[in-house]
Order: C-alpha cells, then sequence, then structure tokens
C-alpha cells in the first residue's frame, strides 16, 4: 500500500456561521464561569475561612472522624439494618406500583386513539412531576402527616423511585421487539396471551435490573432521611454530632460506607447476569 | 378457498396499496408472489389474517366474508391461518419450546396459558413440529442462541403446530444465505405437500419463486399484473412484473441441487460454535 491511498480526504470547510456559533457559545460559557466566581468572591468572608478558628475546629473534629468508638456498634447496626429494610420495602413498593405506569408512559401501548395519548401525556407529566421531588421533601411531607416512623421513609423512598422506575419502564417497553407482538396476535393470541408471550419475556430482565439499581440508589438516600425523622440511622448521625461525638459519626459513616459498598457490588453482579 | 372480490387498500398516508384486486386461490396450493418492494406483496398478505384490513371490497376466507370479522371471529381466523416473517419474530429470550408451544395460544384459554398448562397432546404436537423441521434437539434452547435459519425453522414448526389451513409467509428467506433459504423453502413446501396447507410466500428471487412454485402471481404498483402456473412463465413475464431488466441481485442462486446435505450441516455446526 502506498501512502497516497492512506491520506483522507480534506475536511469539509465549516461554515461562517456555525464557526460563529462555536467561538460565541464557548465564550458565553467563560463569562458565566468567571461572572458566578466573582459573585462567591463578594459572599464569601476570606479572612474567616482562612482564620485559626477554622484550623482549630479542625483539629478537635478530623482526628476524632479516625477514631470510631465501638460503644455504640450494636445500635449503629440494627439501625442501618432499618435503614436497609427501608429502601429495600420502599423500592420493592416502587417496582411494582411502577408496572402499570410503566405501560401507560410507552407509547406503543397506548395506541393512537384520542383517549390512549390523554392518558399517556397525563402518566408523563404525573411521572415527571414526582421526580422533582427530592426524598427529603416527600420524607418531610409523610413525617408531617403520619408522624416521625420508619413507615414515613418508606412512602417517601417509594413515591420517589416510582417517578424515576415508571419512567425507566416506559423506556424499556418502547424498545421491544414489535414485530414479536404482531406475530403473536398473527397466531390467534388474545391480548393478555400476548402480554404474557410476547412482551414479558423481552422487559423482565430490564425491570428486574433497574429495579434493582434504584434498590442501590435508595439504600444511599434512606441514610439521611433518618435527619428529619423519618426512621433509619440518619436520626443518629444528628443526635451523634449534636453532642459532638464526632467518635460516633465515625461509626456511623464506615458502617454505611461498608454497607453501601458491599450493596454496590452484589447488585453489580446480579444485573450483570440478568441481561 | 380464498377469494379476493375487487379489494382495494389505501393506508391512512393515501399510499394505494391494493387496487382492485381480483384473486381465487383453492385449498392445497404453493402460491409464489413475486414483486419489487413496495408493489404491495406484505399488503395482500397482510389482508388474508387481517394484520392489516383492506378498505373495499370482499375477501371470502371459506365463503365467509373476513372483513365484517369482529375480533372474536379474527382470533378464529388467525388461529388457522399461520404466519411466517422475515425476521423470525421469536421471542428471544424464550425457549424455542416457549415459542412453539406460543401456535397453541389461539387454542388455549387465557388462564391455562398464563401458567402454561398446556394439555400433553398440545406438547407432543409442538414437539413433533420441531422435529418436521429437524430441529427437535434445542428444544429446551434460549432462541437467541440459534443461527438465522434455524430461527426460521422454529417459526414453522410454530406455525405448524397452530394446525392451520393457510400458511402466509412474507419474505420468509430475505434474510438468509442462499443455502438456509433453499432449505427454509424446501420445508415449506413439504408441509404443504403433506398436510395440503395453503401456502402463499412473498419473494423477490426470480431462481426460487420458478423452484417452489405451483402458481405465480406478480405484483406492480398495488395491481395483479401476472398470474398463471409456473410452465406458462419465463424471463420475459418477470420483465413485465418488475417493468425492467432482470439483475443479478433478482437471483438468489445456491440451488439445492448444488449443495445438497453440507447446508444442514454447516449450518447447524455454526450455531453450535455460538453455543
Amino acid at each position: 500500500m502506498n501512502s497516497e491511498t492512506n491520506t483522507l480526504p480534506p475536511r469539509p470547510k465549516q461554515s461562517k456561521t456555525s464557526l460563529l456559533k462555536k467561538y460565541g457559545l464557548g465564550l458565553g460559557f467563560l463569562a458565566l464561569i468567571i461572572w458566578s466566581i466573582m459573585g462567591t468572591n463578594e459572599k464569601v468572608d476570606w479572612t474567616r475561612v482562612f482564620s485559626m478558628r477554622t484550623i482549630e475546629n479542625m483539629d478537635r473534629v478530623i482526628p476524632k472522624l479516625f477514631q470510631p468508638t465501638l460503644d455504640k456498634l450494636d445500635r449503629v447496626l440494627e439501625l442501618m439494618l432499618e435503614t436497609l429494610l427501608i429502601a429495600f420495602t420502599g423500592s420493592f413498593m416502587a417496582s411494582i406500583l411502577a408496572i402499570p405506569l410503566g405501560f401507560l408512559t410507552a407509547k406503543n401501548m397506548m395506541g393512537n386513539s384520542l383517549a390512549g395519548r390523554i392518558a399517556n401525556f397525563i402518566c408523563k407529566l404525573f411521572l415527571n412531576a414526582v421526580r422533582t421531588f427530592p426524598e427529603i421533601l416527600l420524607a418531610l411531607i409523610f413525617v408531617a402527616s403520619i408522624g416521625p416512623s420508619p413507615f414515613a421513609g418508606v412512602l417517601a423512598i417509594a413515591i420517589g423511585s416510582t417517578g424515576m422506575l415508571g419512567k425507566l419502564y416506559g423506556e424499556v417497553i418502547e424498545t421491544i421487539d414489535m414485530q414479536v407482538v404482531e406475530a403473536m396476535e398473527a397466531n390467534g393470541a388474545n391480548k393478555i396471551q400476548t402480554l404474557f408471550y410476547g412482551i414479558i419475556p423481552q422487559i423482565l430482565p430490564d425491570f428486574l435490573s433497574y429495579a434493582i439499581y434504584r434498590f442501590e440508589i435508595d439504600v444511599r438516600a434512606s441514610t439521611i432521611l433518618g435527619i428529619i425523622g423519618a426512621g433509619g440511622i440518619g436520626t443518629l448521625i444528628v443526635i451523634s454530632q449534636k453532642n459532638r461525638n464526632w467518635d460516633e459519626v465515625s461509626l456511623i459513616l464506615i458502617v454505611i460506607i461498608i454497607s453501601v459498598t458491599i450493596i454496590d457490588l452484589i447488585s453489580a453482579q446480579i444485573r450483570k447476569r440478568l441481561v | 378457498m380464498i377469494e379476493f372480490k375487487d379489494v382495494s387498500l389505501v393506508y391512512q398516508n393515501g399510499t394505494e396499496a391494493l387496487k382492485n384486486i381480483n384473486l381465487s386461490i383453492s385449498q392445497g396450493e404453493f402460491i409464489v408472489i413475486v414483486g419489487l418492494s413496495g408493489a404491495g406483496k406484505s399488503t395482500l398478505i397482510r389482508s388474508i389474517n387481517r394484520l392489516v384490513t383492506p378498505t373495499s371490497g370482499q375477501l371470502l376466507v371459506d365463503d365467509d366474508n373476513i372483513l365484517s370479522y369482529n375480533t372474536k371471529q379474527l382470533r378464529k381466523l388467525r388461529t388457522k391461518a399461520g404466519m411466517i416473517f422475515q425476521h423470525h419474530n421469536l421471542v428471544k429470550r424464550s425457549t424455542v419450546m416457549k415459542n412453539v408451544i406460543s401456535g397453541r395460544l389461539g387454542y388455549t384459554s387465557t388462564l391455562k396459558s398464563i401458567f402454561n398448562l398446556y394439555p400433553k397432546e398440545d406438547l407432543q404436537l409442538a414437539y413433533e413440529s420441531l422435529k418436521r423441521v429437524n430441529i427437535e434437539d434445542k428444544v429446551y434452547t434460549r432462541s437467541d442462541q440459534l443461527s438465522g435459519g434455524q430461527q426460521q425453522r422454529v417459526s414453522i414448526a410454530r406455525v405448524l403446530t397452530q394446525q392451520p389451513n393457510i400458511i402466509l409467509a412474507d419474505e420468509p428467506v430475505a434474510s438468509l444465505d442462499p443455502p438456509t433459504s433453499h432449505q427454509v423453502m424446501t420445508y415449506l413446501k413439504e408441509v404443504n405437500r403433506e398436510d395440503k396447507i395453503t401456502t402463499i410466500v412473498n419473494l423477490h428471487f426470480i431462481d426460487m419463486a420458478m423452484e417452489y412454485a405451483d402458481r405465480i402471481i406478480g405484483m406492480r404498483d398495488g395491481e395483479i399484473v401476472f398470474d398463471g402456473p409456473v410452465s406458462e412463465v419465463n424471463e420475459g413475464t418477470f420483465e413485465d412484473i418488475y417493468g425492467r431488466k432482470i439483475r443479478e441481485d433478482d437471483l438468489r442462486g445456491g440451488s439445492e441441487a448444488n449443495e445438497p446435505v453440507s447446508s444442514f450441516n454447516t449450518e447447524d455446526e455454526f450455531a453450535q460454535t455460538r453455543n
């Protein structure tokens, strides 16, 4: 092979407007960053941040964080288990609640009729609305309405996860092979049979995979719910922090890190096998 | 007995897919429909099991106008009219058996089919169907582990399990290589002869049409431009149907006579290497 055949054809010339747009956008972005940095500069009292007091505070807290106490290990483990259970129950509820919503938000399931499109639109809107609430805010609402208990946390997790799972389920359903569905119809299968023989085998592994992934996220989310009294290990974090028991906070953090890591590993393994 | 009486079909976007089709097909015929893509072959075939609904005229299957059928009658019609698709349309994640038994869905009550409660005879029938296309050793294999030709044979078995009066095959060999194409066509022909099942196949390969058909129907722009036994067909006929000279890619080649048994071996070996 000689070098002439290996040369690439020259790049197509970019039009002036597209070049202008590119540089314009770049400069605009740069200006935005500079402006925001200047904004913080005005609000922050740098002399206070870099003072002896900060260093003293850090000196008091940080060494303690590296000296966990095992005094309250039982209590911490118990509450960690509660946290995991809150996450599990919540994501389990969500993974079931999201199924009908997933079907309703999938365009290929709802047909082209006016009623179908309206239902589709309403469900999408609902899921979008749900997704905008952070779990902690949902938990706040449930703690206020049913009182401070782990169940408030479960509901917060369940509702929050439904928003995400419903959307993901809907997307999974939209990508299935509709020709299989057509083949089932051509067999003389009715709608329910088509669902069980043509659709569910195609979506089940993805549904499970997403549900497990969401459980992973929920474990992390539920560690913090206790801060506002919705059960789980968060309660203990707040108490220990208020009492300045930094060694206890340290223990709690270590337990959380270990549990979350283990769950991430397990869930990654399971999900790899599913698809 | 299938009769088209002045059947026309206009799609919602205004495309006239069928224009005043008059056609009569008797029980047990092996018909190949040829024509360029977009000529209306698929639409014609799909009208017979009402996957598409003609907009005017009458379509009689066993002296009954199927255009006036309700959902229940349609299911019954489709149970008796098996369909084979270009892309096999198997549920890839399900086993071969589950795919083949889905041919019985039209005969099975919804509840029984959901819980997989098929009578022994049905399971036996499914296994016999697999035997007829020589793929019974794959009965518990997942469908996505089969090669293209094997998948198409499974889809023939699925249709046989329906015990149909009519088999409709929409481009069954378009995504297969030449030896495998001949193998699939041979099975279709065998089934047609042994069970006296009316078989209607869409093809665009001229040589295959000539080799397997009893009768050839040529379509162009939604009209039937030729209809007659194979003995009346010559190259000129195809040039009339296609409205242009015959080209290399209108032929599939690799006739069974050239590579008789080897095609079976190579294909199975191919699939085994994938397993």
